[in-house]
């Protein structure tokens, strides 16, 4: 369904994006954009099927999860609705929140690097709303301290940034006012000046008051004839319950496929790769199962701590901030099986059936930590508990380690590992992949009694530095015969010179273009909580201590415990550890 | 200490570390030495304890001889001094190397052909190199043999021209030089001449001693005198208490049937385990590392047939010529000079099922079955080329047959390709190409496996036609600047999904800054050691034969022209549709490929 909405960013053919057959002759016609939505070829004829297969109003075809109010059309127009506006199509991008961090760091940010870059339409306008007065010129003020151009991109920058801040409004108004957004609406038609109409609305707001934005943006704000999106972000409740509770609010008043829930991980360059690794080589597949495979560990540390910010994670804990969504989530993609296609329903579909095929976690499997001050080189720093907006005798995890299991065919016994920290040694995010050892290993002699020590590991680093590499054993050379752990390596640095993009960049550019992969639809959100609900009502009912750990370690010892329990040991804290 | 030469297992290596610690340093040395022997069940291990078993009817330890005596069987034929006993385990080597004291042994290398050029340029300075390396037992001796009149102090002069330090090792080199210079003698001899060479037995044992003797001779002299030295070399001066061994270059004949009597001359005089035929390609450290690679890391074995790998291609290329001194090539050519002997070694020990042990009988055994599953090669299978003259930039480059030692009609191959098949349950099928030339735009070898496409490819949208043009390889390149690369796709970072083939990479030169050892120093230490696994027994090399012999026969007698190539291009086109016959396309000739 991508290839539809491609079309419409590419400049020259964006009047025909709404008639399939043209759009498809256009194709023909046009190279590909550098950040064609077209992202993935799709072979001329099956391209042309998978058009055809669309239903009228565009919308994909899933069977489920389609919700009962359909006044507002997501997906591509009618053919009618596109021929009663010649003036082409535009897209409106309203963040909601405008004046809050995510907006100002990432947001706006990310669309002048799609903008920078031509990926977005030739029509756009971005509005920011909240409740602050503020006049346009304000707004452009604000974020173009935060702009940049990418350092191999720096041509025109200036000029490039005073196009799109023309571009950029602002209108202020209360979140549960349907008046606010229905000024919103009046202000939006008139930037789109007749073309065919499309909306996204970013909520970067408290959760609190998603469901009244979502209400009375629908309601007023919605696009007539072109499609409505809602970009909405952690946390999607905090358990079974309420996420299923926002789930069911919001679907009153969207249909499913008109929610985008982001997760900026999977917009993350190494995390798109994983499934070009898996399924475009031959060499790793044929691994890829507990034949093979050892243990998966997932790993994400921060080197800092809240920093007087804890007031919305103390609600959180680090278990429901990064372990239930990002890694799960990740963890779903490096489990799944091979989907059908790369389409957005076919990944989604293996994606859940990972996640309906694990265990419940249970609080045996857990370890949890927060960190308390530490004084190093003179320079104290506070543990969490000093944090003025965390209550005293909060028990939040700020580190939590987890063993995970599929119980399916393929994983059957092979632990998949998480851990998340904040306030640890280092900043990191990396899937490491222990293989079993060799059987009948003949180098056995050369490598001592533990045959574990010395198997292969797949490492692919998510941040920072982007790498991916394979430790191998292999010989020093010279006229002994002695092994050596060494590293088949890809380091992103080295070999791709350009910036890489920000994950928001990528999800922003995939939501305007209805491409859903890497959004997280409403069963694979149930799946993922089902998992984690039981353990944290557990750690919360039962006030389960946190084991402390000082700010900047390299966390609790129990994680070791925890993974020694399953015969593993974690792959980035071991002494031969180098660098890569 | 010698743990530089650290052939044995790190448990070995510390153990030995250990024991060196605890001991004056004078024996710290050579027992480690003897530790260096320790790998596998050494037959080195075998011949240290050999020397003190014959040493003891002397009455010198013959309170050790009955602890030794029911492991080690004394030879029951004069000639089978190295024999290694397989009763020997490491741990009865452990208990052993204790009592083995190496004061009581010498190694003596006589060169047979000092003065030729394969002596200077790489056997004296692997001798050195190993000598500074502290990896030759504390006595030793060399000889040079030729017929050339000469000193010992002219021999040390010529040598001496010769030696050099690794880069990373220059401490005291000039004196560790002299050193060894002093143990460099030379005695000058007709080849086929029994006296001279009993002339030579007294001269090592002068320096010998009342050690036991352990003798190595390097055959670095013309096929035609190989057999006339060793008949003189081991009647003559065949050591009486210790081992004697005998290194010999190749060409091994020119097909089955002179290989073949060659191998039954060299029997009259030697044992099967006394002769060590040396095939240098066996000593790079990249091919000593192709086992490693497969049997040590699980992600790799999985992969290693015909159910993943599409084709293997071994490649060689030179980017010289015969440069005046192809009278000698001229009468073997390529296919005997390079793919009958390197490629095709390369190729046994790539395909081979995993053997028992590392051990070098084990080894061969796996070696030989893969040769005799070889189908032998057809006149199809094959394309020969030979370089012209080409003019490039003002310079000439002479052609193969403008060079004065080769006959004007020369149709000797200086280029070859062929495709190879193993009709075994894990490679039928799979075709083994091989290419190898002189006067290329190149010099490299390197093995080259090509994966099969991914069925059902997710991406093949993205790849274009041709999906076998995106698959994963697997590049061990042996020289030059070793590395071992896999060729993966992945996406090209950025908003879009465009993929690309990079490379996982292990480049040598940027992980291990030290020297790499030249391939003839750890042939020559396997030799003293009597480790036999890189060197060629004698039904490995009849089956190598017999897989060239029918088809060198019908070149020969058909006396095919070879395809001319410009010096110093990329070879005759004939080797694409070679290639392309089984489907095929070269990997190191393609436009993507750069430097990884």
């Amino acid at each position: 369904m991508a290839a539809t909405a491609a079309l419409s960013f590419h400049p020259p053919a964006f009047s025909v994006s709404a008639h399939p057959r043209e759009a498809a002759a256009a194709t023909t016609r046009q190279p590909l954009h550098h950040c064609s939505p077209l992202r993935i070829v799709v072979p001329r004829t099956r391209r042309t099927r998978l058009l055809r297969a669309r239903s009228s109003n565009g919308r994909p075809q899933i069977s489920a999860s389609f919700g009962t109010s359909n006044e507002v059309l997501d997906g591509m127009p009618t053919g009618d609705g596109a021929q009663g506006h010649q003036g082409g199509s535009t897209v409106s991008i309203t963040v909601v929140g405008a004046s809050g961090d995510l907006a100002k760091k990432k947001i706006f940010p990310a669309l002048f690097a799609l903008f920078y870059e031509d990926c977005l339409p030739e029509h756009f306008t971005v509005f920011g709303y909240a409740r602050s007065k503020m006049s346009d010129e304000e707004l452009r003020n604000m974020i173009s301290t935060t702009l940049t151009c990418r350092i191999d991109k720096r041509e025109n920058c200036g000029d490039k940034m005073e196009q799109f801040l023309k571009r950029c409004f602002y209108q202020s108004g209360q979140y549960n006012s349907e008046e606010g957004f229905a000024e919103l609406d009046r202000k939006l038609k008139e930037k789109e000046a007749g073309r065919l109409p499309n909306r996204l609305f970013y909520l970067s707001i408290p959760p609190n008051i998603f469901v009244d934005v979502v209400r009375s943006a629908s309601r007023t704000a919605s696009s007539s004839s072109g499609w409505t999106r809602f970009i909405v972000e952690k946390p999607f409740g905090r358990d079974s319950e309420s996420s299923g509770e926002l789930t069911r609010s919001l679907k009153k008043y969207l249909a499913e496929e008109q929610i985008f829930r982001i997760d900026h991980y999977l917009g993350k360059e190494l995390v798109e790769n994983l499934s070009v690794l898996r399924f475009s080589n031959l060499v790793f597949e044929p691994l890829w199962s507990r034949n093979y495979i050892r243990n998966v560990q997932l790993i994400f540390s921060e080197d800092f701590g809240t920093e007087g910010r804890g007031g919305y994670f103390d609600n959180y804990g680090i278990i429901r901030d990064i372990m239930q969504n990002h890694l799960v989530q990740i963890l779903a993609l490096f489990a799944m099986e091979t989907p059908v296609s790369l389409d957005a329903e076919d990944i989604r579909n293996e994606k859940v059936k990972v996640l309906r095929s694990m265990r419940q976690l249970k609080l045996e499997d857990v370890v949890v930590g927060q960190y308390k001050g530490h004084s190093k080189g003179g320079r104290s720093y506070p543990g969490y508990a000093d944090d003025p907006t965390v209550p005293k005798g909060s028990v939040t995890p700020t580190f939590a380690a987890a063993a995970l299991f599929i119980d399916n065919a393929r994983w059957d016994g092979v632990p998949f590992l998480v851990k998340a920290g904040k306030a640890l040694h280092t900043r990191r995010a990396e899937i490491r992949v222990q293989f079993r050892r060799v059987p009948g290993n003949l180098y056995r002699r050369n490598i001592g009694t533990d045959l574990d020590k010395a198997t292969n590991e797949l490492v692919l680093r998510v941040q920072p530095d982007e790498a991916i590499y394979l430790k191998i054993n292999n010989k020093v050379p010279g006229l002994g015969m002695r092994l050596d752990r060494s590293n088949l390596n890809l380091l992103y640095s080295e070999r791709y010179r350009r910036e890489i993009p920000d994950a928001y960049e990528r999800l922003l550019l995939d939501a305007m273009e209805g491409e859903r992969r890497l959004f997280i639809r409403s069963d694979e959100l149930d799946a993922a909580w089902a998992i984690f609900t039981p353990v944290l009502r557990e750690l919360e009912d039962k006030k389960v201590a946190p084991e402390l750990y000082p700010y900047g370690s390299r966390g609790p010892v129990g994680a070791h415990y925890l993974a020694a329990n399953y015969n593993v040991r974690w792959g980035d804290i071991t002494s031969d550890d180098s660098a890569f | 200490m010698a743990l530089s030469c650290m052939r044995c297992p790190a448990a070995a290596g510390a153990a030995s570390a250990r024991r060196a610690a605890a001991q004056p340093l004078a024996t710290a040395a050579a027992v480690s030495f003897a530790r260096c022997g320790g790998f596998g069940r050494s037959a080195a291990a075998a011949a240290a304890c050999w020397r003190i078993h014959a040493v003891a009817p002397q009455g010198a330890k013959a309170p050790m001889d009955a602890d030794v005596k029911h492991v080690v069987t004394p030879p029951t034929s004069p000639k089978v001094e190295n024999g290694s006993p397989s009763e020997i385990t490491l741990d009865d080597f452990e208990d052993l190397s204790a009592l083995c004291k190496n004061d009581d042994s010498t190694v003596s290398i006589t060169v047979v052909g000092a003065s030729g050029d394969l002596a200077k340029k790489k056997i004296f300075p692997a001798l050195f190199a190993l000598y500074y390396e502290d990896c030759l037992p504390k006595h030793f001796t060399i000889f040079g043999y030729a017929r050339s009149k000469m000193t010992d102090a002219e021999l040390r002069n010529m040598v001496s021209k010769t030696l050099t330090c690794r880069i990373d090792k220059r401490e005291n080199c000039s004196e560790k030089m002299e050193e060894f210079l002093k143990r460099c003698f030379y005695h000058s001899g007709q080849y086929d001449s029994e006296e001279h060479f009993l002339d030579l037995d007294k001269k090592l044992k002068q320096h010998e001693g009342f050690r036991v003797s352990n003798r190595l001779f390097y055959l670095s002299i013309p096929p035609n005198i190989f057999l006339d030295v060793v008949k003189c070399a081991s009647k003559s001066a065949s050591s009486v208490n210790g081992w004697t061994r005998v290194i010999v270059e190749k060409p091994f004949g020119r097909d089955s049937e002179s290989s073949a009597a060659l191998t039954r001359g060299l029997k009259q005089y030697l044992v099967e385990d006394q002769i060590f035929r040396i095939d240098h390609y066996l000593g790079k450290e990249l091919v000593e590392n192709l086992s490693v690679l497969r049997f040590s890391n699980l992600v790799f074995e999985p992969l290693w047939s015909r159910q993943y790998i599409r084709n293997v291609q071994l490649i060689f290329s030179e980017d010289f010529g015969t440069e005046g001194r192809g009278g000698y090539f001229d009468g073997y050519g390529i296919i005997r000079d390079i793919m009958q002997n390197h490629l095709l070694q390369i190729l046994a020990l790539f395909a081979m099922e995993t053997p028992v042990s590392l051990e070098a009988e084990d080894i061969r055994n796996e070696k030989v079955k893969v040769l005799r599953s070889m189908k032998p090669l057809q006149l199809e299978d094959v394309v020969i080329g030979q370089y012209k003259s080409h003019t490039k930039g003002g310079t000439t480059y002479p052609g193969y047959t403008d060079d004065k030692t080769v006959p004007k009609d020369s149709v000797t191959p200086t280029f070859a390709a062929a495709g190879l098949f193993i009709n075994n349950a894990r490679w039928d099928g799979v075709p083994f190409l091989m290419k190898a030339g002189k006067a290329l735009h190149t010099k490299r070898a390197e093995i080259r496996v090509q994966f099969r496409h991914v069925p059902g490819n997710l991406y093949k949208g993205s790849f274009g036609t041709d999906l076998d043009r995106a698959t994963n390889e697997l590049v061990i390149r042996v020289q030059p600047d070793e590395a071992i690369y896999l060729k993966i796709n992945n996406k090209i970072p950025g908003l879009g999904m465009r993929l690309d083939r990079s490379n996982l990479n292990l480049h040598y030169a940027a992980r291990y800054s030290k020297e790499i050892p030249d391939a003839y120093e750890r042939l020559l230490l396997d030799a003293i050691e009597g480790e036999r696994r890189l060197f060629i027994r004698s039904d490995e090399l009849d089956a190598a034969w017999s897989l060239f012999t029918p088809l060198l026969k019908e070149l020969e007698e058909k006396r095919i022209a070879p395809e001319l190539y410009p010096y110093g291009s990329r070879g005759p086109v004939g080797a694409h549709y070679l290639a392309a016959k089984y489907n095929v396309r070269w990997g190191d000739l393609s436009a993507e490929h750069y430097k990884a």
